[in-house]
């Protein structure tokens, strides 16, 4: 052969060019490294276990492991998404300063919540259906988290009961709760729970009329036509077209709750300063400042940017928890210093599991530990109880 | 050195992959590759997108766009757990039980949309119980208009030209019956910036015999003019994106014109409103109700009457479950705390 034959053996095709150039841009890591990275085309090659970086990394893996309706169920914000997306802009809006001197093997990040003490203050958010995810399901999700010694929040919506996600490992778990209206029909899930050793209940009160768009979006990606799937509720109270759900919530709920619970009670979906005071004005034992991941008001804020405003009403009588967007340690140190006791995450042990099951579940939840580990060193603190407010530069819009 | 065909091929994919061009946006609507059935579209957006597939580039531009950048400035704050299972969006204007605060705004010659035009307009709103604003340069006659709605129209004109002509045309809405006269000023109807002749929009009111609301309103002054002048109700509006020279948008201005009317009359509010929750925005910053320019007539190109229809009760809808979410749940709830505007 000549050496015009040889090259073009050897050589650079024109359609390899093109493959190469669309694989390289549906994975790379995207220009906003801190943002979710969707959407997301179809990958040459998914990356492996022990390439795992950032909890970032496993998105596209749980992304490309499931029917696109299940990665939606986890990805989806309410509506156009604006407070999904404002969640990690938020993070740009604190800036982590000062420190320095300490190493990483010198922090201590174990911390104690409600008498219990933590390995770390990040904890397992309770999030629907994890069989959907993986086989291993809660069940790998609970030794996961009991083998990175974290506490999970069960879901209400658990794809295993509970007993059965608390024989999966000794780790503590807390229980998370929809109240029905039927008030009786509340009592035997949270005996259920109570009985098999739940350490708090958690009672979610946001999300009461939220719409997911990207799921009604979702089509056979084998080329069947879109189905109409605009749904509208049956029988709603109102002439607006907007289904019951849970649009009956009062404050009262809380006062009516209190008698079934024996241990503490929390509230998940406080945003402001005045919501937090009417906690504990009903009895409520600790706060969990939440928008539900951006799934429960558009154009809500950040949880990170109503933090402070949360913790002043609440001035340390109870304790508050925090979720929303948070992927990284530096995200969690964050809140840590704007006053937050622990860190929920939701969507990031999401990923994990979803793409690599319970083991992923377990490195996700050790990277962004390790991330914290690393910058509580980088800003000269040794322990959770010495992180204070010194330790950020806030710029909220 | 030679550059050939492949090393050109790589720089261009290295060059894509960092440019600012690639930044991730959420996933918006379907691919507008076909019309989809009017049941499959999920928010008001996608009507856009619809309408651009049935009209001709130029045609669809006359109707596209917006400007969202003030909206998204704009957080809610929540009031949490308040009952909410009696949603109620009634709201009086001019007498009239509004079934939503949201009003189809005036745009003319419909029928360069959609062959049925301002008729298949006035089944839509009418089928959405929702007020329409006729134009004075409707494809269809005013009469006709007004035949084939169920709910109030209101009748616009421009306070310029022949006063006279304007004058009789207006009589002959009112006796057809259109229930408000709208003024528009400050612009022409060929879309041209105008000095308001405020001796005009005087004198057609008062010929008018219905209330007269001014539209076009973008300061306290204008709207403390317009009251000098007769009006019985203002529209804070820049015409659909004919911004004034600061680059404010009708919602940036709201708070201060509401303000500076101070309930005297009410104070309606056009300008990029696409979501329930810039509905929300808008009555919390001070109007009474929205009026819609763009979205209906997506709805009107893409699919005529059902499409008009579908587009406002999204809205409805959209609206209602935001008011529920936010501890609203009736109209006068809303309270300008629910809006928390960036500092920047």
């Amino acid at each position: 052969m000549g050496s015009i034959e040889q090259q073009w053996r050897r050589g650079f095709s024109r359609r390899q060019a093109l493959c190469g150039l669309a694989s390289f841009l549906a994975a790379s890591p995207l220009l906003h490294a801190q943002r979710d990275p969707y959407p997301l085309g179809p990958h040459r090659r998914v990356l492996g276990f022990d390439e795992m970086r950032t909890a970032f990394d496993f998105e596209p893996v749980f992304h490309d492991n499931v029917p696109l309706a299940i990665y939606d169920y986890t990805a989806h914000g309410t509506d156009s998404e604006f407070t999904l997306y404002r969640n990690r802009d938020a993070f740009d809006w604190v800036e982590l300063v000062g420190g320095g001197g300490v190493t990483p093997a010198e922090v201590d990040t174990s911390t104690e919540l409600f008498g219990v003490r933590m390995d770390s203050p990040i904890m397992l958010a309770p999030t629907a259906r994890q069989r959907d995810l993986h086989p291993d399901g809660e069940l790998g999700m609970h030794r996961a988290a009991t083998s990175a010694a974290m506490t999970m929040i069960v879901s209400n919506v658990s794809s295993f009961p509970f007993p059965q996600i608390a024989e999966a490992a000794d780790g503590p778990l807390w229980f998370q709760r929809y109240a029905t209206r039927d008030l009786e029909g509340n009592r035997q899930v949270l005996d259920m729970a109570q009985d098999a050793g739940c350490q708090t209940v958690v009672v979610t009160i946001d999300q009461q009329a939220s719409y997911y768009e990207r799921d009604l979006h979702d089509r056979n990606l084998g080329g069947a036509p879109r189905r109409a799937r605009r749904r509208t509720p049956q029988n709603p109270p109102n002439p607006y077209r907007v289904g019951a759900g849970r649009l009956w919530y009062e404050w009262t709920l809380f006062d009516d709750l209190r008698p079934m619970i024996e241990v503490p009670m929390l509230a998940k979906g406080i945003l402001t300063g005045e919501g937090a005071r009417k906690c504990l004005e009903h009895g409520v034992d600790g706060i969990i400042v939440s928008n539900h991941g951006g799934r429960s008001l558009d154009y809500g804020p950040s949880t990170l940017e109503v933090l402070e405003e949360v913790v002043e009403a609440v001035s340390g009588r109870v304790p508050v928890l925090i979720d929303s967007g948070f992927r990284r340690g530096a995200d969690v140190l964050k809140a840590l210093a704007l006053g937050a006791v622990a860190v929920c995450l939701g969507r990031a042990s999401r990923w994990g599991l979803g793409a690599f099951g319970e083991p992923g579940a377990r490195k996700v939840i050790e990277i962004i530990n390790t991330e914290l580990v690393h910058a509580m060193a980088a800003v000269g603190r040794t322990t959770i109880a010495a992180i204070d407010r010194s330790i950020v530069r806030t710029s909220f819009p | 050195m030679k550059v050939d065909r492949r090393q050109t091929l790589r720089r261009l994919g290295g060059f894509m992959a960092g440019a600012p061009l690639m930044t991730q946006q959420p996933r918006q609507g379907a691919p507008a590759a076909r019309l989809a059935p009017v049941g499959e579209l999920v928010n008001v957006p996608e009507f856009e997108a619809m309408a651009e597939l049935v009209l001709s580039p130029d045609r669809f531009t006359t109707i596209s766009g917006g400007h969202r950048g003030s909206f998204d400035r704009m957080t809610l704050r929540q009031r949490l757990m308040v009952y909410a299972m009696d949603l109620d969006l009634t709201t009086q204007l001019f007498g009239y039980d509004m079934f939503a605060p949201i009003l189809v705004g005036p745009v003319g010659h419909q029928r360069e949309l959609h062959a049925d035009g301002e008729l298949a307009t006035a089944r839509g709103a009418s089928a959405a119980k929702t007020v329409m604003v006729a134009s004075r340069q409707s494809s269809y006659p005013i009469d006709q208009i007004v035949a084939d709605s169920s709910a109030p129209v209101w009748y616009q004109v421009y306070a310029e030209g022949d006063i006279g002509a304007t004058r009789d045309d207006v009589a002959q809405a009112v006796d057809a019956g259109c229930s408000v006269l709208c003024v528009t000023v400050g612009v022409s109807s060929l879309q041209t910036p105008v000095r308001t002749d405020w001796r005009a929009v005087e004198q057609l009111g008062q010929a008018a015999g219905v209330p007269v609301v001014v539209k076009g309103i973008m300061s306290p002054n204008d709207a403390e003019t317009a009251l000098q002048h007769g009006a019985e109700g203002v529209v804070v509006s820049s015409h659909g994106g004919l911004v004034t020279g600061d680059g404010a948008l009708p919602i940036d201005v709201l708070p201060a014109v509401a303000d500076a009317v101070n309930g005297r009359v009410p104070v309606l509010v056009d300008g990029s409103f696409r979501r329930g929750t810039d509905i929300l925005k808008g009555l919390a910053l001070g109007a009474t109700a929205v009026m819609l320019g763009r979205p209906p007539m997506w709805g009107l190109a893409a699919y005529g009457a059902s499409g008009v229809q579908t587009v406002l009760e999204l809205l409805q809808t959209d609206l209602a479950r935001n008011m529920a979410m936010t501890g609203r749940p009736t109209i006068d709830m809303i309270d300008r705390e629910l809006v928390r505007i960036d500092s920047r």
